[in-house]
């Protein structure tokens, strides 16, 4: 999981550098010849004027503005990069702007010998990095959100010659991405191990996500750190629920509360914490029917689920396969009943993950577990820090 | 629905083209962004969606627009082209004896799916078998055993084996007499390695007609390579959408017929083993670019005219049309327009109503008319059977009671009488037409005549019969 998001970071990494670096080399290129800039700055006018903003793959492409004087500074160095362009490198336009930090900023920067970063430094970069985090199933609007962030600790921000921008950009991501997927993290562990038992725990989620799965899973966690639980199976809805969670509690040894197919999900979930406290069982794992957000009845008996039950932990559940929607439904289940975290199913399928990014951001709630296989064991606690740190790993 | 945004998004940017007669390159530049926005915004790939956005920026500006379109026409109909192109036909599934084989990821909605694709077959006049070979999922057999009784077709499963590739052999020989025979598989994704061997296992004892790759609408960019998998182990000819009825878009669909070189088979729509429709390539284009879809419509209106009407023997549709409206007829109608779903679906259907229409409707527009449709509804529950004969014979002392009775108020009621009125008035004026009036009915309400203007305000039924 989240490879792929690792490779796309560490290319945009790269991307950012270069143009930095070009820049850089830019100031130097001017101070030593005013000339060259004026005669190659046209040359290279005519070669930019092909190149779009959508258009990714053509990096070669180095536009310039050569109207305000200024700039001639940055054509320059472009212009001279076009000359020597063999093409085999891929550099990012260096583009120059009439936005950017006024002539004094720049020349006091110069002066002091550092380079400022421009807003049209990073567009091509920021283009690049928005499609790498869509490529990896991060929700647009977080995915804006995440750009947005970056582009503002980046603008305007010297660095000085002794530091890479490699550094910087590795910053203004790390802070970014941590920001984001970093929400009220808490030790699982602790709070049951805190908590008055027994601690009632309910899953909730769409349709096929694995929640009763997760349950299994969980109970066996439990189990290995000395907690005894009891399952109930309050998707009273779907076909063959009580026959599945009877089998994973046959399997684990665990005692099952269920009611007939079609009773009151709520009341299932009574029972059981009542089993649990006449036989100090620790935690109660209370199974719902997954349900699509957008049928208001399921949702509202979800709403009597929370109110009657009123668990200590409510867990939502949603697979890492989950693409844009994830956001949509994980807002709905977290107004219907409000989430305490997430269990990320299905983590072993896709190298992406970015629905870990987009749920922990718009519930404003952590990531637990990933489920990473068919089997009891394969749940792991998940650590935001050592995401983002795997994912921006090998840097410099 | 599949790509519903699309549609709306699409929508708005084009009818800023409206009345220009040629396209800048800004104009296309800004309609592609949209595309592409609206696209990835359905979860399809992202490679997928520059391919098709690249290829209609390009279209949209060296194709010479044909003498007499606008800049507007012009765009739709490349946009239009595209994407035919793209979701093509709908999976050739011939009405004859067949074996079909389903797979895809765990919790995709492959047993669900089997049932639904069975009942479907059943409607068409077909025996269908199921045949259940997931050993691995507790439950697997009893949930499959019991969606098959829903369905009220054939069923094969075995408990207790173990081995998938021996159910499925037994499976087809149990079930010798059934036409089509649709085999279900245990949830499997890309990676594993075993599991990919086994379906492959399958397929080559089962040797099925069709493949079906059974896909959750919400599904990310990791459609690509689950499809890509699947077409390599056993080849994929057909890709069946499930979850429908929440928000995702089904763009993963897409991406998979892309990489599978195959098409969309069908679309699961809800919870029940009816709850399925063919894909309709026409259809979901036209409702995409907002142009409506009667056929589905008509077909819809019909299944739930014989759905309500079979329930109620007393109730004779036919007395409506020689002129004896009453509150019966419109109870009646209000639980036949219940069984076609929910009213926004039904109404972008409807040509004119969908798509820009519905944009401009406020979004709980649609909620309003569906609780108004459930207050009228507890108010007649509290009317005599002869206030609901003669509602014009009520009284006001009659109101009063009627309020008290269904714990509503007087004004609710008048509502509710007013409304009666207003659709008896409309029925008359529609007496003694013929089928082929209907089309006519509905170009006028196209054109804005009709009366849904009300809608909003409750002109619900009344303008649908």
């Amino acid at each position: 999981m989240f490879d792929g998001l690792k490779d796309k970071l560490n290319s945009f990494r790269e991307d950012v550098e270069e143009t930095a670096e070009e820049a850089a080399d830019e100031a130097d290129e001017s101070a030593d010849d005013a000339d060259e800039s004026t005669v190659s700055a046209d040359a290279v006018d005519d070669e930019g004027a092909g190149s779009e903003s959508v258009d990714t793959t053509d990096s070669d492409d180095a536009e310039s503005d050569t109207a305000d004087p200024v700039d001639s500074v940055d054509a320059a160095a472009a212009a001279a990069e076009a000359d020597s362009d063999d093409a085999e490198d891929s550099e990012t336009d260096s583009e120059a702007s009439s936005s950017g930090p006024g002539t004094l900023k720049r020349a006091a920067a110069f002066a002091t010998g550092k380079v400022i970063i421009e807003e049209d430094d990073l567009e091509d970069p920021l283009w690049e990095l928005e499609m790498a985090l869509l490529e990896s199933d991060v929700e647009m609007s977080v995915a804006e959100e995440i750009l947005d962030t970056v582009e503002e600790t980046m603008i305007g921000e010297t660095r000085k010659q002794v530091e890479t921008t490699g550094e910087l950009v590795e910053r203004a991501l790390h802070d970014a991405l941590l920001d984001v997927i970093s929400v009220g993290q808490f030790d699982f562990d602790e709070r049951i191990a805190a908590a008055d038992k027994p601690i009632t725990i309910v899953f909730t989620g769409v349709n096929g996500v694995g929640k009763t799965t997760s349950i299994a899973k969980l109970s066996e966690y439990l189990a290995d750190r000395g907690y005894s639980s009891v399952m109930a199976n309050g998707d009273t809805y779907r076909a063959g629920a009580n026959e599945q969670l009877q089998q994973h509690a046959d399997n684990l040894d665990r005692k099952i509360i269920t009611h007939e197919q079609g009773g009151d999900p709520a009341a299932v979930i009574y029972d059981a914490v009542e089993y649990a406290e006449a036989n100090d069982v620790d935690v109660v794992l209370g199974d719902t029917a997954g349900r699509l957000h957008t049928s208001d009845d399921l949702m509202s008996q979800l709403e009597k689920i929370d109110r009657v039950v009123d668990p200590d932990m409510t867990l939502f559940v949603d697979e890492a396969v989950a693409g844009q929607d994830a956001v949509m439904r994980a807002q709905e289940f977290n107004d219907a009943a409000a989430i305490d975290g997430t269990i990320l199913t299905k983590a072993d399928v896709d190298a992406s993950g970015g629905a870990a990014i987009s749920i922990s951001y718009v519930t404003g709630k952590p990531i637990l577990f990933l489920g990473t296989g068919q089997e009891y064991d394969h749940i792991e606690p998940f650590d935001p820090e050592e995401l983002v740190d795997q994912l921006l790993g090998n840097a410099e | 629905m599949v790509l519903d945004d699309l549609g709306s998004s699409l929508r708005g940017t084009l009818d800023n083209l409206r009345g220009q007669s040629r396209l800048e390159e800004d104009d296309i530049q800004e309609v592609v962004k949209q595309i592409q926005r609206s696209l990835l915004e359905a979860d399809v790939e992202v490679d997928l969606v520059m391919e098709l956005s690249d290829s209609i920026k390009d279209r949209a500006l060296n194709e010479e627009p044909p003498g007499g379109t606008t800049a507007r026409e012009h765009v739709l109909k490349i946009v239009y082209e595209e994407l035919v192109e793209l979701v093509g036909d709908s999976t050739e599934l011939p009405l004859e004896s067949q074996t079909i084989l389903l797979a895809g990821l765990q919790g995709s909605g492959k047993t669900t799916t089997a049932a639904k694709m069975a009942w479907w077959f059943a409607k068409k006049g077909l025996r269908p078998a199921v045949i259940q070979t997931d050993t691995f999922r507790p439950g697997a057999y009893d949930q499959a055993k019991q969606m098959a009784e829903n369905a009220e077709v054939d069923f094969y499963g075995d408990p207790d084996a173990d081995d998938p590739v021996q159910i499925a052999r037994d499976g087809l020989e149990a079930t010798e007499q059934a036409e089509v025979h649709i085999v279900d598989t245990a949830g499997r994704h890309a990676l594993e390695e075993e599991l990919i061997a086994e379906i492959e296992e399958i397929d080559s004892v089962v040797d099925p007609d069709t493949r079906l790759l059974v896909l959750d609408a919400a599904i990310g960019q990791g459609a690509k390579e689950q499809a890509q998998r699947f077409e390599e182990a056993i080849g994929v000819e057909g890709v069946a959408i499930t979850k429908l009825d929440g928000t995702a878009k089904g763009g993963g669909a897409l991406t998979a017929v892309n990489e599978t070189d195959s098409s969309i088979a069908f679309l699961g729509t809800g919870e029940t083993v009816q709850d399925i429709e063919r894909f309709e390539p026409s259809s979901f284009i036209s409702r995409l670019l907002g142009m409506g879809d009667l056929k589905q419509l008509s077909e819809r209106v019909e299944r739930a005219m014989e759905e309500t009407g079979a329930e109620d023997d007393d109730w004779d549709p036919e007395s409506i049309l020689e002129g004896s409206f009453t509150l019966k007829d419109m109870q009646k109608q209000m639980e036949t327009m219940n069984k076609m779903g929910p009213l926004d679906q039904v109404m972008d259907m409807i040509p004119g109503m969908g798509g820009g229409m519905m944009d401009e409707l406020p979004d709980d527009a649609m909620d309003v008319t569906q609780e108004r449709m459930r207050e009228f509804n507890v108010v007649m529950e509290s009317m005599t059977d002869q206030e609901l004969e003669e509602p014009r014979s009520i009284s006001a002392s009659q109101v009063e009671r009627i309020a008290r009775g269904s714990g509503t108020d007087t004004e609710r009621v008048n509502e509710l009488l007013e409304q009666h009125k207003m659709m008896d008035r409309t029925l008359n004026q529609f007496q003694g037409m013929g089928d082929g009036d209907m089309q006519r009915m509905m170009k006028k309400m196209q054109d804005g005549e009709g009366g849904l203007g009300g809608l909003g305000g409750g002109g619900g039924p009344g303008g649908m019969m």
